[in-house]
């Protein structure tokens, strides 16, 4: 169940205040952002379909007393882990304080309790799990499944990998998307995944390596002299994914420190960055193949500005309307911010944000090769 | 790149090894590599040798497919994923675990101080969950569980 954050130290900067409250629609969509943002993130668990069926693992999980819900009917793998079924009601902190934040949010709580708009429902007999016991039951030693949050999950699904293709990921740690693609072919085909930072590829290495993803090549090289190189060599890709490195602010339910470390100059040289990525990568771009650009931000600096800049240069790229599971709420690319304007087929990117499905923040491209 | 594909004796070799010690038959068909010295690695990726070779000139291979055991003079030790992959083959020398405590025990790294009767590497299971190998001596079982594998018991 979500924690309230007990500390207000860290605060956001004026200045990402602003931005925010442009981007969002009205005052209360602003509010709603605002409040979800003091509020834990959901535990969210991907199965490693490579290891275990997802009616096995949850099968397991709740012998231990889990309580799991499946959000999606067509991705059974992908669960969410509500807590623990306790025996005692007194034991769920949501039931002995009513005046947190849980509550105000979720004013009509009667049995199961919906925060806002999201699906996700919360029974009052389930208490959290202990802290880092995600990380340490047998299920997650074994590559059982990924801890993964739901928004993260989706770039995958949307680059829809199928088995005997090569994929390239090009900024592939910590492996959460890695060894879901890897999943998603039954480790048959190849995918190249790249980091370049040495800290991150241990990280990269040791989850792949429980996860059991035996098609994978790890590569090191920064992303776009990787691309050149992949070039000239005359390799090409159907399917690429761009997962770039960013600001990362629809991160900060997660990571609350991010407030502090936020700055609008990160974003300019992110925004440089991304776009040289994604220049790179679209050369190794097959026909007809498809580029799934995602970042972890709101700032259309580092989305849609990168997705015009993109379609500038490219005319024989297009950015194609996505599918994503019914049951989320996604919003298109926006076409207008500050004193610039995007091409209208931002549009058919998404942006994803916190308090409409209870997830981080996240941006999501579908570009295909003409 | 320290990377070398197994093939013709010294894969015949391996096969004839993993055979005598868990009763495995044939080997799936993944290419194995040796990396470095002694570790056997499985790759079902479909790049040909020389686009693997391409690529190894062109940025640092870190890393292919996934580690299944090691090579050592008494035979070869399967790692956790070695025995998930050829589970449905294994059915000699496996040691079951049968309680929960010998369970955390093992998951936790430590040895288990237990005559088998047996010498040499043994796949270690708990139910249907295979948790790589073991090595029995007179009186335990040595483990090599790797840190990052390992369960914490002292955060319980």
């Amino acid at each position: 169940m979500p924690k309230i954050r007990r500390s207000s130290e860290l605060q956001p900067k004026p200045l990402f205040l602003e931005r925010m409250k442009t981007l969002l629609e009205n005052e209360e969509d602003f509010e709603s952002y605002m409040q979800i943002l003091q509020v834990n993130p959901l535990v969210s668990i991907r199965c490693n379909t490579l290891k275990i069926s997802p009616e096995k693992l949850k099968t397991r999980l709740k012998n231990k007393g889990w309580k799991l819900t499946q959000p999606f009917k067509n991705f059974p793998e992908i669960m969410i882990v509500e807590g623990k079924i306790s025996k005692n009601n007194s034991d769920n902190p949501a039931n002995q304080n009513n005046d947190n934040l849980y509550n105000k949010y979720n004013e009509n709580a009667t049995d199961t309790i919906k925060i806002k708009r999201g699906d996700i429902t919360k029974s009052q007999n389930v208490i959290p799990l202990s802290p880092g016991e995600l990380g340490r039951s047998l299920e997650h030693l074994l590559g059982y499944y990924y801890t993964q949050e739901i928004a993260s999950m989706l770039p995958v699904l949307i680059l829809n990998p199928e088995e005997n293709e090569l994929v390239l990921d090009l900024a592939a740690a910590p492996g959460s998307k890695t060894t879901q693609i890897s999943g998603m072919m039954n480790n048959k085909g190849t995918v190249i995944a790249n980091e370049m930072q040495l800290g991150r590829l241990k990280v990269l290495k040791t989850n792949l390596e429980r996860c059991g993803t035996a098609n994978v090549i790890i590569t090191k090289r920064e992303g776009s002299a990787l691309c050149e190189k992949l070039n000239k060599a005359g390799f090409s890709f159907k399917r690429i994914l761009i997962d770039a490195p960013c600001s990362g602010e629809g991160t900060l339910r997660s990571t609350p420190r991010g407030f502090l470390m936020w700055n609008i100059n990160n974003i300019k040289q992110f925004s440089n960055i991304q776009k040289k990525l994604i220049e790179s990568a679209l050369k190794i771009l097959n026909r007809g193949g498809t580029l799934i650009y995602s970042t972890c931000t709101h700032a259309p600096e580092e989305n849609e500005e990168v997705m015009d800049d993109v379609l500038a240069k490219f005319k024989d790229i297009k950015i194609e309307k996505i599918n994503l599971p019914k049951e989320l709420k996604i919003r298109p690319g926006i076409t207008k911010w500050n004193d610039k304007s995007y091409s209208e087929q931002v549009k058919h990117a998404c942006r994803i944000y916190p308090q409409d499905n209870n997830t981080e923040g996240f941006f999501i491209a579908k570009l295909v090769k003409k | 790149m320290k990377l070398k594909e197994i093939k013709g004796k010294e894969l015949a070799e391996i096969e004839s090894i993993l055979r005598k010690e868990f009763g495995i038959e044939k080997l799936p068909e993944y290419r194995l590599y040796l990396w470095g010295e002694d570790r056997i690695i499985a790759f079902t990726g479909d790049l040909s040798e020389r686009d693997i070779w391409n690529i190894s000139t062109i940025a640092s291979i870190e890393s292919l497919g996934v580690y299944i055991g090691k090579k050592d003079m008494n035979g070869i030790r399967l790692s956790i994923e070695g025995t998930h992959l050829l589970q449905s083959q294994i059915n000699k020398n496996v040691f079951e675990i049968t309680d929960e405590k010998m369970l955390e025990e093992w998951m936790s790294g430590a040895d288990l101080q237990i005559a088998t009767g047996k010498k040499g590497f043994l796949v270690m299971k708990h139910n249907e969950d295979f948790l790589g190998c073991g090595k029995a001596s007179e009186s335990k079982i040595s483990n090599f569980i790797p840190k990052e594998r390992r369960l914490k018991v002292s955060e319980k």
